[in-house]
């Protein structure tokens, strides 16, 4: 499998960290997380390698491009109109998460319309770039973050303040009945491979997607959500932890770097975090620019030669983005989180037969014309 | 058209000048005419292969065949391209009704440099020279392969200097040797003297902040890149020449780095990235750290950072760019001055105001220090062009910074890394981690 593959799972596992994920994970502790954890893992890995499977098996051709070939019209453009929405959502949640993060902790002072702009203004001219540009920013900048994630991780796993009875005891609850909203947020962090509805368009040649790849993915989704869920849990005990809003950058805040320049490990995690919910929010916000560049053909509204059709996209994005920074607390952010999450698992598990049907069609149209 | 009438356009052309020296010869039954320019050629070497056989040859004929017998013989297609030959140095010679064309080029230029821009430890101090033949004599002789190729065009509306485009026909870049034509035929409007300004007419980007081509002055770089495929372009008169297509991690290799051992070599490869690193960063991280976010460090640092700072009336942002605005002046200053007084300057400009500033308290002393490791990382980017856009950009981030801390600089740095991967040279990504030993068998296309 081609490396970019994994970035863009791991960058979705990665930067989900500091999103809802987390809080809604640790929030049903007591109420079935811990099974559900499993049964979250077991499954987002089935829409892995169904959805790789799918795109593998048309290398170098889009979801919309399947989609012309084998539905009709007053099918796929509402779908793929919701699917934009959908990515744009998913862009704008951490997008919102990571501004109050920032104001939070970082620049305390700044207006928050202006932590947004800033953010956003870094981003969206990004989303207009080739698809290949956009996966070439992806590795430079999670080459460089790479070591200090590893550094974290070690981190936090060698530190003398994670009490491993915490998360033992947190384990013992596993017997419960799992929850569905904690089924679903961890559907959401295996959901990086969903990008492939317009990154396949970059694997052009068929990619070799056996066991061993399988097994590379799973693993790295088991730890991504173990990490996810044991290690606040491991800092905080299970008593006390819904206290906290952020839990993982309280986690990283329990951590200190005796010798070093910076003292708290919460900074470097903060910066870290920057970049992962910046590459994050380009990969949702390209797969949107995308799919609303088919569905609206924007390169062909045009005014006195200048393409406005560009312009109205990063005029909306900016504008809705904002409005919902400006509008939305923490808690509206958590409780919406969630819906989304129970609509993203829903809508990507029904769309699995979807992905089957064009399978089909595809097979019997390649026959046919043989 | 016959010889006599291209002759006669040719001198009509020169009508204002005397420097064109026309002769008809005749002895005997033998007949030529010669038409040159004195101050180009080179007049021994016309005396002892045009002028003596002359008068010893008997037949016409066989002073003919002698002509063409001559190494430095060329045909005379057409009266422009005769025009041209006069030009660059040839001796026109009619006989038989025929025109030929003797080289017989006069240069003093032809000395071949040592380096001085690209200097090294290692490796060999060999340069390019001014003469565009010399150059191309130097790179053939060390770079034996029959598929080398080397095109000449003449550019320029004023000047027409030669320029050749020189390519390993089997490993090239086609699409890049296909843009580089079609811009260089676009080119032709401009007085051209060096080969700097040349790649500058070839970008046609009127704002672009980083380098779309290399230029060296080594041998031992333009065969090292003819074999990774680039192509290069010599520009007679200059003794640079530019190479593409580019990516980013050319700019930051020296020959250097081939002539030393794997460790040692890699040791200062990490020293120079971690050099641009700080060059960018730095500055950003001071004002983030002192103006926005004094918690982030540790508060021993912080308070000594804090201290030094006491009674500087300025903002860290004011401050910051003050220092910096001296060290560039002082860089410009050292480069235009001439060498005896440069080093008054580099004196005067480093030590006198680095105390003085601190004891005048317009500066912190940290900032002194924090300017000079600023200074000295940029000279650690190996090539000149690179770490000029990397001051300009360091400039953006400071601005970046001062406005929004800390975040602000880590996502002016990530809107770096995506401008950068976003530019294209001559078709190539710009900015790009490469595979090299998975290349052939790539899994992925470019969309």
């Amino acid at each position: 499998m081609s490396r970019f593959y994994y970035y863009l799972i791991l960058i979705n596992m990665i930067a989900n960290i500091i999103s809802a994920v987390p809080t809604i994970l640790l929030y049903y502790r007591e109420d079935g997380a811990v099974s559900a954890l499993i049964v979250g893992a077991m499954l987002g890995l089935v829409i892995v390698v169904i959805y790789t499977k799918f795109f593998n098996a048309f290398p170098g051709m889009t979801f919309p491009e399947l989609l012309v070939k084998t539905m009709p019209k007053w099918f796929y453009y509402p779908l793929l109109c919701f699917m934009a929405i959908m990515w744009f959502v998913a862009g704008a949640s951490t997008l919102i998460t990571y501004t109050f993060l920032l104001i939070r902790y970082l620049t305390p002072d700044i207006p928050i319309m202006l932590i947004g702009l800033t953010l956003i203004a870094s981003i969206i001219f990004g989303c207009f770039m080739k698809t290949d540009r956009v996966l070439y920013t992806i590795e430079i900048i999670f080459l460089i973050n790479f070591p200090i994630i590893i550094f974290i991780i070690i981190k936090a796993y060698t530190s003398k303040s994670l009490d491993w009875d915490f998360i033992k005891a947190a384990m013992l609850h596993v017997v419960e009945m799992p929850n569905m909203n904690v089924i679903t947020a961890c559907i959401f962090l295996s959901l990086g491979v969903v990008n492939l509805v317009i990154f396949n368009r970059f694997f052009t040649q068929k990619q070799n997607f056996g066991l061993k790849q399988i097994i590379v993915v799973a693993f790295s989704s088991i730890a991504t959500i173990f990490t996810t869920y044991f290690i606040p849990m491991g800092f905080h005990g299970l008593k006390s932890i819904d206290e906290l809003v952020y839990p993982w950058v309280a986690t990283s805040d329990s951590m200190r770097m005796k010798f070093f320049l910076i003292e708290r490990l919460v900074y470097v995690f903060l910066l870290l975090n920057l970049s992962m919910a910046f590459l994050s929010i380009l990969i949702h916000w390209h797969v949107a620019v995308e799919l609303f560049k088919f569905v609206f053909r924007l390169e062909k509204i045009k005014y006195k030669d200048i393409p406005i059709g560009y312009l109205i996209i990063i005029l909306f994005f900016t504008a809705a983005s904002l409005f919902l920074i400006v509008t939305l607390t923490e808690y509206q952010l958590f409780q919406y989180s969630k819906y989304f999450f129970n609509l993203t698992a829903v809508n990507f598990v029904t769309m699995i037969f979807l992905l089957f049907y064009i399978a089909r069609r595809m097979k019997g149209a390649k026959d046919s014309k043989n | 058209m016959s010889s006599k009438e291209i002759l006669s356009w040719i001198m009509n052309q020169f009508n204002d000048t005397v420097e064109l020296t026309y002769k008809p010869l005749e002895l005997d039954n033998k007949k030529i005419t010669v038409l040159y320019i004195k101050s180009l050629i080179d007049q021994e070497l016309f005396q002892k292969y045009i002028l003596q056989p002359f008068f010893e040859i008997d037949s016409e004929e066989k002073l003919q065949v002698y002509l063409m017998a001559l190494p430095q013989f060329q045909e005379v297609p057409s009266k422009e391209e005769g025009l041209l030959y006069v030009m660059e140095g040839n001796v026109l010679v009619e006989i038989q009704e025929n025109l030929y064309a003797i080289d017989f080029k006069l240069s003093k230029n032809s000395d071949v440099n040592s380096t001085s821009v690209e200097t090294t430890i290692h490796g060999s101090e060999l340069a390019l020279s001014d003469n565009l033949m010399t150059n191309i004599n130097i790179i053939r002789s060390f770079y034996h392969e029959p598929s080398l190729t080397i095109e000449y065009f003449l550019k320029g509306e004023v000047n027409k200097p030669k320029v050749a485009v020189i390519y390993d026909q089997e490993k090239v870049k086609t699409t890049a040797l296909e843009m580089i034509k079609e811009k260089l035929k676009e080119i032709d409007k401009q007085v051209i003297t060096e080969s700097p300004q040349f790649s500058n007419f070839l970008n046609q980007k009127r704002f672009s902040l980083f380098p779309q081509m290399l230029l060296t002055e080594r041998p031992d770089r333009i065969v090292y890149n003819l074999a990774g495929g680039k192509i290069v372009l010599l520009v007679d008169g200059s003794p640079q020449c530019m190479m593409a297509p580019v990516v980013f991690f050319d700019f930051m290799t020296t020959m250097e780095d081939n002539y030393h051992t794997f460790v040692i070599s890699n040791y200062l490869k990490l020293l120079r990235y971690l050099g641009i690193f700080v060059c960018l960063l730095l500055p950003g991280i001071y004002i983030g750290a002192a103006s926005f976010s004094p918690e982030v460090f540790r508060t021993e640092f912080m308070l000594t950072i804090a201290g030094s700072r006491m009674g500087v009336p300025f903002t860290s942002f004011v401050e910051v760019l003050f220092m910096l605005f001296f060290m560039e002046l002082l860089l410009e200053a050292s480069i235009r001055l001439p060498k005896a007084i440069s080093a008054t300057a580099a004196t005067v400009g480093g030590l006198i105001l680095g105390t003085a500033v601190t004891e005048a308290a317009l500066a912190s002393s940290i900032m002194v220090i924090i300017v000079s490791a600023v200074a000295i990382s940029t000279f650690v980017i190996p090539v000149n062009e690179m770490a000029f856009a990397i001051r300009i950009v360091r400039l953006l981030l400071i601005v970046v910074a001062s406005i929004f801390g800390l975040a602000g600089l880590t996502l002016g740095f990530l809107c770096l890394v995506m401008y950068l991967v976003n530019q294209t040279s001559f078709g190539e990504p710009f900015l790009r981690v490469y595979n090299y030993r998975k290349e052939n068998k790539k899994s992925e296309g470019e969309a």
